[in-house]
């Protein structure tokens, strides 16, 4: 029993800082577009595909619709509200974004997480709450199919959560 | 109101800051900044997220690590793709080489992108203390910074001195004919949730004569279910639902604007209407 809550643990941690995105040099070489995110094997499920390839990945407003969610956000509060679990913690402060790649069919991957405390510094969070928030927002099946020109696109979305002493406030945007 | 619509259409397709004047630093003996900023129009052509953008705008700060202008060019992308660390490193550093240029903007993004209530009101109140004139519009042009400001009050629960800010700052933006898109249902909002009808229903009716929305009568529905006129509650709801099907309803291009609604609070109220009666 003790192993396999040691081993439980131990995944936890490593799904959770292997998707963490550390702003630690502002020198690093650019992509093809600030915010990039590359496949990576390792913590990326392999099945998840884009359609149009890497560079033709787009932003979210790139299309002018807005943050458009499958049934609305008011769909995504709810869910959100529901499913996760506050941790009562005084020190949980700050925020948490989940940038991710939607692809031409609606599917989401390429999950990956960047949090800080309310002065915009990077912090982390208690495992638990990133975890909860990571394993919701993996659980969203449909993402809004953007079109342009008729054809569908694959484009980067992000939800950003504001968390006060362990409570999931706001979520954006 | 039409010259406001004209601006809203507009924006999406122009670069709301203005492009540094670099012959006046050549004018005023400031080579540095000269250079700095000759080299940072090179980004013209190129995305605000291209790695060309970017790598321009750091050969600028390279010539000149204190020209405000590449700072605050450099971090739009970043706080467009929600990367809220490495943005408030770039405008911090815009902030700081010109503060009346850029805290207006700084207050701006903090709201419109991360809901930071307290950290806009700080920069907008900072503006305000530094400059003797107005303090102008939020990046997008949908308000005046007061009207943001009075936002983020109501926002972190100081309702009263919202409803203060908002009325003062339409009557000034009435008076130049330059009424927000959604200022009257703001406070029409707020006259709600501080149980003034009679002044909710004002200025809901003003919102209907000059941007008509599917919030607008969503609320206006709320606050005639307050006041028991259960006629006119079903009304207005009917309507909000087909205002909001046709589109007329708040936008923006990267978030949800406060008191925006969806098809499922207008469908939930129009079930309880339905079951009342």
């Amino acid at each position: 029993m003790k192993k396999s809550i040691l081993k439980l643990t131990l995944l936890f941690s490593i799904l959770c800082s292997c998707q963490s995105e550390k702003k630690t040099s502002e020198k690093e070489e650019y992509l093809r577009w600030v915010g990039d995110i590359e496949q990576n094997d390792q913590i990326d499920e392999t099945e998840f595909k884009v359609c149009n390839g890497d560079d033709k990945i787009l932003q979210y407003f790139n299309l002018g619709e807005g943050p458009v969610y499958s049934g609305e956000k008011s769909k995504i509060i709810n869910m959100l509200k529901s499913k996760y679990q506050p941790i009562s913690d005084k020190k949980e402060n700050g925020l948490i974004r989940i940038r991710f790649v939607v692809n031409c069919e609606g599917q989401a991957g390429r999950y990956r997480v960047l949090q800080s405390d309310y002065d915009y510094q990077e912090k982390e969070f208690e495992k638990k709450i990133v975890y909860q928030l990571l394993n919701i927002t993996k659980g969203i099946e449909n993402w809004e199919v953007f079109k342009r020109n008729e054809v569908p696109v694959d484009y980067y979305m992000y939800l950003i959560f504001k968390i006060t002493d362990g409570q999931l406030t706001e979520i954006l945007p | 109101m039409k010259y406001f619509n004209l601006l809203i259409l507009l924006f999406p397709f122009l670069s709301v800051f203005a492009q540094p004047n670099c012959e006046a630093y050549k004018y005023y003996g400031d080579t540095l900044k000269y250079d700095a900023c000759k080299k940072a129009m090179e980004i013209k052509g190129h995305y605000q997220f291209s790695k060309e953008y970017q790598t321009v705008l750091d050969e600028s700060l390279k010539i000149d690590p204190t020209f405000d202008y590449a700072y605050w060019a450099k971090s739009i992308a970043y706080l467009k793709s929600g990367d809220f660390v490495t943005w408030k490193k770039l405008i911090d550093k815009a902030v700081e080489y010109k503060p009346k240029e850029h805290l207006g903007y700084r207050g701006w993004c903090r709201y419109q992108f991360f809901r930071d209530y307290k950290g806009a009101i700080k920069d907008i109140e900072k503006l305000d203390s530094l400059v003797d004139y107005d303090i102008g519009q939020s990046q997008n042009g949908t308000y005046h910074l007061n009207i943001t400001k009075g936002l983020c009050y109501k926002a972190i629960g100081e309702k009263e001195k919202a409803i203060e800010i908002i009325e003062k700052q339409i009557i000034l933006n009435e008076e130049d004919n330059f009424v927000g898109a959604y200022d009257y249902l703001h406070l029409g909002v707020l006259y709600l949730e501080t149980e003034n009808f009679n002044k909710a229903i004002e200025l809901f009716e003003k919102q209907s004569k000059d941007n008509e929305l599917a919030e607008n009568q969503y609320y206006l529905a709320l606050t005639f279910k307050k006041l028991n006129k259960h006629t006119q509650y079903k009304s207005c709801l009917k309507k909000a639902k087909q205002l909001y099907i046709r589109q007329s309803r708040m936008f923006d291009s990267y978030s949800n604007p406060m008191d925006k609604i969806y098809l499922e609070n207008i469908e939930n109220e129009l079930k309880t209407a339905y079951n009342k009666t």
